[in-house]
């Protein structure tokens, strides 16, 4: 049975002493790579971010980065300036954010992530089956619940989809309000369940997210799936990508660029993949679907202008 | 007299921590955008937008009432209030993380988590203080979201919190845990005789752990050095804390040693079904020669009737919060079967089987109401060390209103 003596025991402890004295001392180097992200949960996404930032950072000591950096921030216009500034080196968002981000700030698409494991979603609007809505058109003078102002799928897209439909789109403060007969009223309700279950109530007509949200049950139980009807679904895009600011040093770009290609055939990366929003991969994209990306930029002034 | 190793070793990481905090990057870089994010959904939560700084502050209240059908022994109707705790958690220079949680529910302050980690080499984390000893799933799982109101039987084996450091690593199907430990911070220290330690460490495999759908299996063993006084003791009550009758009681074992643990659990999850499963055992070394070993098992299962699903949370392997589906909550149908047997040669701690039927409604996220039914069959042995009557076979009635936030 294990019985230690005192040696054995103090040289045990001073193992655990060296262990945190090494690792702080071997980060207060100021070389630093800074991931942003625009967050209203940066509890959440700190955890997601930091053991994918300790990773990179650990494979670019050669080139003289040896910290990282977080920084998260609530709009896409401070993202934006941060990125202009030269502050923050890497971002990881979803296709509206990017060509925003592209437009004001000249950042760059690295590579495509497969955020969640998917490479591509879709909007797909919905209502009750028994309702009154049975296409887009049916909307005018209904309420369609949304997530929120930043959102790609569950915003800009349909948005962008009733615009087009040659309907205005009125923002509501409560679903409680009644839009006017000849528009399309929508309101913003923050998460996924809460489309679903206004939908389902019959407080809204209809409701519009992600596909990937519909087969989900935490978004939408499958109680009300059965009684909900997809009236559109509109073209898919990018899940998700990687931006670098434009004038990062190329040297730290090519190697991020590696070290993110070849992440899913490292099995130290798994867990790393997984917290990161359990992204799958990361890929290249090819310059038109890169343009197609920035090209979202007009939509989302489109829509902004609309309003 | 505390032991010295453990008082050596908080005193040393808590010097090189402290000395080498004020070189963190944090903050030294001024950030026109830094603000706070404030939430209060459950308890009440404020980040810094950059993320490296929170502070949590949380709690728990667990109200019970037991009816017993008694059967040859007074276990005592009545109610309490299980736990009274207030929690605080938070991050601190970005790659410092704490716990401090104080139970207030036999009136006086009772120190559970209280513990510092750092989180600088994913996937490590390096923790000191006063936490739970890597074993048993059941034991690190938050009483919050366990099924049943109270811990199966062999949990009187699991070593449960004490103070020491530990490391925790996780991989994508894997995760190592393991410490060294002193004693209990709530043991009583009055003797003069050297403190006992231990180690414990924990691994686990979860060979799929996806959202509704997991497998989990995991291995723990520890070993404990009893202080001076040389003494152990098993004792536990039925499946319900509100009696004082603890049935199963082996006495206090003198010229003991130390104690060898060894754990082994499983679970499967899929959809609104799962099952949980645990066998532990503890052998005590005796100065008589003797080995005296005890051990306990117990089985469960689970199904959500508004078809939620257990979450288990593969970093951490352990289970976590259940999120209704629907505005009208989650309702929960469960059953266990647990058996502890502390008889072992000249050692005559009785032996006890417990079947629970359970049924929890979550009313949303915080709230959750809970019926726990529990059939007892203690053997002739299980006479709280000659206090009360063997053979007893109560059944229990349970409930419990809980909110934590």
């Amino acid at each position: 049975m294990f019985a230690p003596g005192k040696t054995t025991l103090l040289l045990v402890l001073s193992l655990f002493w060296l262990m945190p004295a090494w690792v702080v001392a071997s980060s207060s180097d100021p070389h630093t790579l800074v991931i942003g992200k625009i967050s209203h949960n940066p509890k959440k996404h700190y955890r997601y971010l930091k053991p994918m930032l300790i990773y990179a950072v650990d494979k670019m000591r050669d080139l003289g980065i040896r910290r990282g950096k977080i920084r998260m921030v609530k709009s896409k216009e401070q993202l934006a300036d941060l990125v202009a500034r030269g502050e923050v080196d890497w971002v990881t968002e979803t296709p509206i954010a990017a060509a925003y981000l592209h437009e004001m700030s000249g950042a760059e698409i690295l590579l495509r992530k497969w955020k969640k494991g998917m490479p591509e979603y879709h909007t797909v609007f919905f209502s009750r089956t028994d309702g009154p809505v049975k296409r887009l058109e049916d909307l005018k003078g209904k309420i369609i619940a949304l997530e929120d102002p930043a959102s790609t799928t569950a915003y800009y897209l349909p948005l962008n989809a009733i615009l087009q439909k040659g309907m205005m789109p009125v923002r509501l403060k409560s679903f409680r309000e009644k839009p006017p007969p000849d528009k399309v009223g929508f309101v913003f309700v923050r998460e996924e369940i809460n489309i679903a279950t206004l939908v389902h109530k019959g407080l809204v007509e209809a409701g519009a997210f992600s596909n990937l949200d519909w087969s989900k049950d935490d978004h939408l139980p499958s109680q009300y799936r059965r009684e909900f009807s997809i009236i559109q679904r509109l073209p898919s895009v990018i899940r998700a990508v990687e931006l670098v600011r434009r004038d990062l040093d190329p040297a730290v770009r090519e190697r991020l660029e590696e070290i993110l290609l070849k992440a899913e055939d490292d099995p130290k990366a798994a867990a790393v993949l997984n917290a990161y929003q359990k992204t799958r991969r990361f890929d290249k994209l090819s310059r038109d679907q890169k343009q197609s990306i920035y090209d979202m930029y007009a939509i989302m002034e489109f829509v902004d202008q609309s309003l | 007299m505390k032991t010295l190793y453990v008082l050596l070793s908080l005193a040393t990481i808590s010097t090189s921590v402290a000395l080498a905090a004020p070189e963190m990057p944090a903050g030294d870089t001024p950030d026109p955008y830094r603000d706070l994010v404030i939430k209060t959904e459950g308890g009440l939560e404020v980040t810094t937008t950059d993320g490296e700084f929170s502070l949590e502050l949380g709690g728990r209240i667990l109200a019970d009432a037991a009816i017993y059908d008694e059967d040859k022994n007074a276990l005592g109707n009545g109610s309490e209030l299980r736990d009274l705790r207030l929690d605080l958690e938070g991050r601190l220079y970005a790659d410092f993380i704490y716990e401090f949680s104080v139970d207030f529910a036999d009136g006086e302050a009772d120190v559970k988590d209280a513990w510092f980690a750092y989180d600088a080499v994913y996937p490590w984390k390096f923790s000191v203080g006063h936490f739970k000893e890597p074993f048993s799933l059941e034991e690190l799982t938050s009483k919050r979201y366990l099924t049943f109101m109270e811990r199966a039987l062999p949990n009187e084996l699991a070593p449960g919190r004490s103070i020491g450091i530990g490391a925790h690593w996780s991989g994508q199907r894997v995760t190592f845990a393991a410490g060294f430990f002193g004693d209990d911070y709530n043991d009583d220290a009055d003797d003069e005789g050297d403190e006992g330690w231990g180690i414990s460490s924990r691994l686990t495999f979860a060979p799929w752990a996806e959202e509704r759908s997991a497998l989990h299996l995991g291995v723990a063993a520890g070993f404990r050095r009893l202080d001076d006084e040389e003494e152990v003791r098993f004792d536990t009550r039925p499946e319900s804390h509100i009696t004082d009758i603890r049935y199963l009681d082996t006495g206090k074992l003198e010229q003991s040693r130390s104690i060898a643990l060894l754990g082994l659990e499983g679970a499967w999850v899929t959809g609104p079904f799962s099952l949980q499963g645990e066998w532990m055992q503890a052998k005590v070394e005796r100065d008589t020669g003797t080995e005296p070993t005890f051990d306990g098992w117990y089985l469960q299962a689970s199904w959500f009737l508004t078809g939620e699903s257990r979450r288990y949370k593969q970093d951490a392997a352990k289970f976590g919060r259940i999120r209704p589906l629907s505005e009208h909550g989650a309702l929960e149908a469960a059953a266990r079967f647990s058996s502890l047997d502390l008889n072992d040669g000249e050692i005559e701690g009785g032996s006890s089987d417990n079947l629970t039927l359970g049924l929890n409604w979550y009313i949303n996220r915080q709230i959750r109401l809970m019926a726990n039914a529990i059939f007892v069959d203690n053997d002739r042995f299980a006479d709280a060390d000659g206090d009360v009557e063997a053979e007893d076979e109560p059944t229990i009635i349970q409930l419990r209103a809980q909110v934590d936030f």
